[in-house]
């Protein structure tokens, strides 16, 4: 009994360290320089001069999430045929569980994957 | 706007900040946690607080903008901070997953929610095949079916669920032609709820997260050779499942790498064949995007019977400039112990009959098994080695063409295997309506 709680306690304390480090990262890095993929037009993807973006048009969100995509899903299996965008979401949100995609690259992988 | 609270000193470092309100008396403060993992000098959100720490001050905001706050700070050093984490107590941690569960994230997700990607629909997906296996010389026939039901509901839930159908036929003696059962699985049916964008809370019965062959690479059209390890059976439970709830999640720990985790409980069920035992358990795993490398391990602690311990351990690579796939699993219980890597490699670089060798690809599979303390049906009776060598053959991306050869080398007597087979891969929406 001893044991199993102690077991528990470390993986819960491990789980929670590394969740909390990654929120401190993800919004440090979401307030000081935005990644997040959009579907709008590459002309509202330009930078400002606040906050640089990484994505600087279509062809480098092209780029970066055909890029994830291939790091992510190519781990297991083929890219597939090009799905309908509603279908893709479907599947990214199947995959983000199975496959424990990161927030961030599953909104790369269907910004790609829908385009 | 809230209120300003110019600070006389800004340094950045790690601070707690608490007061207490000049009018309502009421005593505010933030969490520990929170601060103590946030740069002081960069402006932030405290979940619902909405105060602000920049180089100026505290801009206290909505919540607190009736209050007067008069800020107190003491600096945490970081060991501090670790000793602090160090002396929560279970029910503390437990709290405080609880408590992520509910806030860490929101308002990401909230931003996320409101963005224009496009609605999700119900959607069918799976695969279909053909494998024919000849064992020890004896033909068996693998029809199969395994349809994969995805229904989302709103922004962050998700009903997911495989059911397979599949039969073993072979002949029978004194009888022509193959004959047998057609088997009904539901390998798994599960609620996922995305809570935040590091953790996704699952219930139901779900496909136990021992090692990764058996969540990751065990569908037909995925699986580079048709047999299963010699070990899949260590860990996962009697029917490849568990029936309970799991959290699990991915995220980037650096920008270098990212960190995905499981953690899970599965209680016992006798119901066949929707039987699991009772254990609890968890993998956590490493990713490095750049160089695409991945390694693990898994824990699992049986709290039935022998109340015995379970871990593994698995990795994989895929070189980003060469078509090649190196997998590998170690795994030890009281039940047995042992180990299967398999290289995959695509010959799209070879530079002759290009159109035939780019949908080539070649498997290796090298694995053992050595017998345990404790007897179990599932798993080989006596310690073995088998090599394996496949050819698939991709006539486009769904379809495709497989086949292997394999010895095995046992106590209990040699054998050859051979596999020949189709697999297809099917996605469809479910129902009617626009798709796009």
């Amino acid at each position: 009994m001893k044991f199993k709680l102690k077991s528990i306690a470390w993986l819960s304390a491990m789980i929670l360290g590394g969740v909390l480090y990654a929120a401190a990262q993800e919004q440090a890095k979401g307030l000081n320089s935005p990644t997040t993929p959009s579907r709008a037009p590459a002309s509202t993807l330009t930078p400002t001069s606040s906050r640089p973006k990484l994505v600087h048009d279509a062809a480098d969100a092209r780029f970066e999430g055909e890029k994830r995509f291939r790091a992510n899903c190519g781990r297991c299996h083929m890219a597939p045929h090009k799905l309908p965008p509603r279908m893709m979401v479907t599947i990214e949100r199947h995959m983000r569980v199975r496959a424990m995609i990161t927030d961030e690259d599953m909104r790369f992988i269907v910004a790609y994957m829908t385009e | 706007m809230g209120l300003v609270r110019r600070l006389p000193d800004s340094r950045p470092g790690l601070y707690r900040l608490h007061g207490r309100c000049a009018h309502c008396a009421s005593y505010h403060s933030t969490t520990d946690s929170f601060v103590a993992l946030e740069r002081f000098a960069s402006p932030h959100q405290y979940g619902e607080n909405l105060c602000r720490v920049t180089q100026r001050g505290v801009v206290v905001g909505k919540k607190f903008s009736t209050c007067v706050l008069k800020i107190a700070r003491r600096r945490l050093s970081a060991a501090a901070a670790v000793r602090r984490t160090s002396f929560l107590s279970l029910r503390c941690t437990i709290c405080l997953i609880g408590a992520l569960l509910a806030f860490a994230g929101t308002p990401i997700l909230r931003a996320q929610d409101q963005s224009d990607t496009p609605k999700p629909v119900p959607v069918v997906t799976g695969a279909a095949g053909f494998i024919t296996t000849f064992d020890a010389g004896q033909p068996h026939l693998g029809p199969l079916i395994s349809a994969v039901i995805l229904a989302p509901l709103k922004d962050r839930w998700l009903i997911e669920s495989r059911d397979t159908f599949e039969s073993d036929l072979t002949q029978e003696p004194g009888r022509s032609g193959f004959h047998g059962q057609v088997l009904k699985e539901v390998d798994y049916l599960q609620l996922d709820f995305i809570a935040n964008p590091y953790v996704t809370v699952t219930v139901g019965r779900f496909l136990t997260p021992f090692g990764i062959f058996n969540e990751r690479f065990y569908p037909i059209w995925i699986r580079n050779l048709q047999t299963d390890p010699l070990i899949l059976p260590i860990g996962i439970g009697p029917s490849n499942a568990s029936t309970g709830a799991m959290v699990r999640g991915g995220f980037p720990a650096t920008s270098s790498f990212n960190i995905n985790y499981a953690a899970y409980f599965s209680t016992l069920s006798t119901v066949s064949p929707l039987d699991s035992s009772r254990f609890a358990g968890g993998r956590l795993g490493i990713f490095i995007p750049n160089q695409r490398i991945e390694i693990g391990g898994s824990f699992q602690h049986l709290l039935q019977d022998d109340r015995s311990n379970s871990f593994g351990f698995h990795g994989a690579w895929q070189p980003p400039a060469l078509p090649f796939d190196l997998r590998g699993e170690y795994q030890r219980s009281s039940q047995g112990s042992g180990y299967w890597i398999e290289p995959a490699y695509r010959l799209s670089q070879v530079p002759f009959w290009q159109n035939a060798m780019r949908r080539t690809q070649l498997v290796a599979r090298m694995q053992q098994f050595w017998v345990g303390a404790v007897p179990s049906d599932s798993l080989l009776p006596a310690n073995t080695r088998q090599f394996e060598f496949g050819v698939n053959y991709y006539f486009e991306d769904g379809l495709r063409a497989v086949s292997s050869y394999g010895r095995q080398f046992s106590a209990a007597g040699n054998k050859n295997i051979w596999t020949i087979g189709l697999t297809y891969r099917f996605a469809f929406p479910l129902g009617h309506g626009d798709v796009n």
